[in-house]
């Protein structure tokens, strides 16, 4: 294999076929990238199994072949290189890297143990990228990142209503966002998305692209210009979110979202050790508290209009703030029951997205 | 694991160069691809070692183990006095603490919450090639055999497999299902499980030490 290419569009091709890149010690040919060279046409690849991630480039071919290299190793080469053009030559197990004066020969990984990427036999669906990308990131941050309980690291993902539903949690908070005419799936089908590679698509969604979307029983694949995401699917029952829904709050804080986040971040400073902010709330307006013990207090008023009982409720500040962040428009609303109950952040006359947050027990 | 006993130099260049002079060593090679050069002293850590991933030649008796952060030990053999290799299967793990033993003593205690109507037989009931950790009878009377592990991985699986079928063979326990249960399930150990109409229940330990904690959970 032998080609030349100019070293920006290789330093991006290799980072991002690299981020699926796991190095799971056992099988060594999964440390490295997969470089196929056809004519003029570069693959990369890199996979963890579970994940795979394939760019393609436009390059200056002159010898096609298929060899394995060392992911980071090489990424970190061709980023240090001076701008401009930079050779790729395989000789035996050996790879030359070369541009201006340097020359680099690593040596290549055998690549006999990397997987063969399955091609999905089902009709891809068109996806505008800039909805998809929004909409992942709402639910993105309530999905668990505890392996221990796979299914909640997956983004459920299902027909409803003609449109698309994403649905993620960790079993403390749950995000949901309702997708309209994005016909991807049949009536009644569902399937639950890994976040890793959910996480990975939406890194790449920001070019305003159409996305391409393949969901099969096992695998899906999202296809964005020359990049392909492949992810294997998550087996098992998503816990039934619907009734974890309060079906009415008697209590609602109207408030700027932006206001109650710089407060937030600022109390949160002082809610150390896991300890809770607790919110306060009255017709009066809002008060944030953190106390940590030997640490010291912080307080704060936020202006807001509040219809219900007087009532103070305590959350884990991070979660409420990334409902808070990922919560579209200028006014959000926070309901009620009690300081046990859950609670649920809306956006004002929006009704496709909701997040609903356990509190924290306090004394 | 291959393990060699050998008069042996080694060199080594990466982050800094090194080298062992020529003595007798013993260098293990394991299933993953680490490389450790031990000397006759010391607990643990060897004089000079290599993590996985590596690339291991092997050439007119010398080893050159690379990895690619491009670092290199070479060993050279002058003179091999053992040379042994061995498959050791999978790793149990290491069982830190009695978690284990905690587990099946509160599930014992909570049998129901392995389903409604369950009763305890005796806990860990022997059987020709072990105990069983668990003997129960579900709400309809029929026999249940529960393994418990911290983490549930393909051998406890196994092993409960294993269990059921030396049980099935007493006609006054027959027919026994099995349930496998553990803190954590690893997605094989389940698929493996339901193939063998095995059930597998995933614990909270906290939950049955009732241990209460502030940030609740919506499920």
């Amino acid at each position: 294999m032998k080609f030349r290419c100019e070293r920006d569009v290789l330093v991006d091709a290799l980072a991002t076929a690299g981020r699926a890149v796991g190095g799971r010690g056992t099988q060594p040919g999964l440390s490295g990238v997969r470089a196929a060279l056809t004519g003029d046409r570069l693959e990369l690849t890199g996979s963890d199994i579970d994940l795979t991630i394939s760019v393609g480039i436009t390059v200056s071919g002159e010898t096609d072949g298929v060899v394995v290299i060392p992911a980071r190793l090489a990424a970190d080469i061709v980023k240090a290189l001076e701008p401009g053009a930079v050779s790729f030559a395989a000789v035996e197990d050996e790879l030359k890297i070369s541009a201006g004066r340097s020359e680099f020969a690593i040596r290549l990984i055998a690549g006999d143990d990397f997987p063969r990427l399955a091609e999905l036999d089902v009709e891809a669906v068109t996806i505008g990228a800039d909805d998809l990308a929004g909409s992942l990131g709402q639910v993105i941050p309530a999905a668990s990142t505890d392996d221990s309980r796979p299914i909640l690291t997956g983004v459920l993902v299902a027909a409803e209503d003609g449109g698309l539903r994403l649905v993620a949690t960790d079993s403390y908070r749950l995000a949901v966002r309702d997708l309209d005419n994005a016909f991807v799936l049949s009536d009644g089908q569902s399937v639950l998305i890994p976040r890793k590679a959910l996480q990975e698509l939406n890194r790449i969604l920001s070019g305003g692209a159409d996305v391409m979307v393949r969901l099969g029983e096992r695998e899906a694949s999202f296809e964005v210009g020359d990049i392909r995401v492949v992810t294997r699917l998550i087996e098992g029952d998503f816990p039934n979110y619907r009734g974890l829904i309060p079906a009415s709050h008697p209590n609602t804080l109207t408030l700027n979202r932006e206001e109650l986040l710089d407060a937030l971040r600022r109390v949160k400073l002082l809610a150390r050790e896991a300890t809770p902010v607790r919110l306060d709330m009255s017709a009066d307006g809002l008060e944030l508290v953190a106390v940590t013990q030997d640490v010291g207090t912080a307080r704060e008023q936020v202006e807001a209009t509040y219809e219900g009982n007087d009532l103070t409720v305590a959350f884990n500040p991070q979660y409420l703030l990334e409902g808070l962040e990922v919560a579209p428009g200028d006014l959000v609303t926070l309901s009620t029951i009690d300081e046990l109950k859950p609670a649920l952040v809306r956006a004002v006359g929006v009704d496709d997205f909701l997040y609903l947050l356990m509190p924290v027990r306090f004394s | 694991m291959r393990l060699v006993i050998a008069e042996c130099t080694v060199d080594y260049e990466g982050r800094l160069t090194a080298r062992l002079e020529r003595a007798v060593r013993l260098i293990m090679v394991k299933a993953d691809g680490c490389v450790a050069i031990h000397a006759d002293g010391g607990a643990y850590k060897p004089l000079n070692w290599m993590n996985a991933p590596n690339t291991l030649a092997i050439e007119d008796g010398q080893w050159r183990v690379s990895n690619p952060k491009g670092e290199q030990l070479t060993i050279t053999l002058h003179e091999v006095l053992e040379d042994t290799s061995r498959d050791f299967g999978q790793d149990p793990g290491l069982v830190k603490d009695g978690v284990e033993a905690h587990l099946q003593e509160l599930l014992a205690e909570q049998v129901t919450r392995l389903g409604e109507g369950y009763k305890l037989v005796r806990r860990e009931f022997p059987t020709d090639i072990g105990p069983v950790d668990l003997l129960c009878r579900d709400g309809d009377g029929a026999t249940v055999a529960v393994e418990i592990k911290r983490r549930g991985e393909i051998d406890g699986v196994e092993q409960l497999t294993r269990y059921l079928d030396f049980l099935n063979r007493d006609p006054n326990l027959a027919p026994v299902r099995g349930v496998f249960a553990a803190q954590e399930i690893k997605p094989q150990a389940k698929t493996l499980a339901a193939d063998r109409s095995i059930e597998w229940i995933e614990l909270d330990y906290d939950e049955l030490r009732g241990v209460e904690r502030p940030q609740q959970k919506l499920f």
